[in-house]
């Protein structure tokens, strides 16, 4: 860029915008109320420290749904010997002294529980600043912050189960200087 | 501004910025009113719930500043509006720079006319590099253009201006 070109671009770089108006300052001191302080960084150590209330939720959560799957479970393996013996009852006396055979192949043993549907939600993005990787190289680091959901479907009725876990994905992208 | 944007408050952060947030508002509005609105709109989102994103704030609020500009453009019902209120703000108190000592200030309604007088597109480009500091890169993602057609509207619009301005340059 020549001379002159540099020189315009000075002068341009002197002249100061105006200022926003005061009926614009107004209607931002309207809009935020009391919020004029930011609201401090906010901590997360939801990740890395177990004593959180956060982690307390999500282990209760991962605890009520062992004790769901369990519950179904059982269910399952009562209702199943009742009506096998419904059907002992009406069989012939000579094949109830034979034992409880199960007669079925192996290969006929419905999967009782499928997993269907795996996905998962960014709930939270936070840019945690720059970092140096191997000590000389400007990254900028990332924290994306899912809930991974999996759900497991009954083959042979229609319960399902649904398993949500909490997951911090940590990014480190170098930082184009330009 | 990293202190600002993460510690201090959003008059703080507003101060600093807000006035050439305003002038870049004010390449995609008919009148300065209009760009204080959509300055508005875009700043109550961006610092209600965008504050945490990462890249540069400004570059986030740039975008939304000019998508807030478009969709207000559309707008058919605020149109008749925004003509009565540019007609009374052209009166006088348009200026998108602030008025500046003797005879520096008729330097400033010079090169204001003569920025007024480019085409939008370079305009925009020249304020966006000039006053925000932005690169070419970073203009042609605000702008969803390539950073070479963003450089080369940039140079056309400096040797407009310097073609406008020559004779007070010189004289």
């Amino acid at each position: 860029m020549d001379e002159t070109l540099e020189e315009l671009e000075i002068e341009l770089k002197r002249l100061p915008p105006r200022r926003p108006s005061a009926a614009l300052w107004l209607e931002l001191e309207r809009e935020f109320g009391h919020e004029g302080k930011a609201a401090p960084a906010r901590a997360y150590r939801t990740a890395t420290n177990l004593a959180s209330w956060k982690w307390r939720g999500w282990r209760t959560t991962g605890v009520a749904a062992a004790l769901v799957m369990l519950a179904a479970l059982g269910l399952e393996f009562f209702a199943r010997p009742s009506a096998a013996r419904q059907s002992k009852a009406r069989q012939p006396v000579s094949s109830a002294v034979a034992g409880p055979v199960d007669q079925r192949s192996p290969g006929s043993m419905p999967d009782r529980y499928r997993p269907v549907a795996a996905s998962n939600v960014l709930y939270d993005l936070k840019d945690e600043g720059t970092v140096y990787v191997d000590g000389d190289v400007l990254a900028r680091r990332l924290r994306y912050r899912y809930v991974d959901t999996y759900t497991w479907k009954n083959s042979s009725g229609s319960a399902s189960i649904k398993w949500s876990v909490p997951r911090d994905e940590i990014r480190v992208l170098p930082v184009a200087m330009n | 501004m990293a202190a600002a944007h993460e510690e201090g408050t959003w008059k703080d952060w507003f101060e600093v910025h807000g006035p050439r947030l305003l002038l870049c508002a004010r390449q995609w509005t008919r009148s300065l009113a209009d760009a204080e609105d959509v300055l508005q709109e875009a700043f109550v989102r961006y610092w209600r719930h965008q504050r945490q994103l990462p890249g540069d704030p400004r570059a986030l609020l740039i975008t939304s500043i000019r998508r807030a500009a478009l969709d207000h453009a559309r707008s058919e019902s605020r149109r008749l509006i925004r003509e009565e209120k540019s007609d009374r703000e052209l009166e006088g108190t348009e200026s998108s720079f602030a008025r500046l000592p003797g005879e520096g200030d008729e330097r400033r309604i010079e090169i204001e006319a003569a920025l007024q007088r480019l085409p939008a597109e370079q305009r925009e480009v020249l304020v966006l590099k000039i006053w925000q500091e932005f690169t070419f890169e970073q203009i042609g993602g605000i702008l969803d253009i390539p950073p070479n057609t963003a450089a080369s509207r940039y140079r056309y619009a400096l040797t407009a201006l310097r073609k406008e301005l020559e004779p007070l340059c010189h004289g």
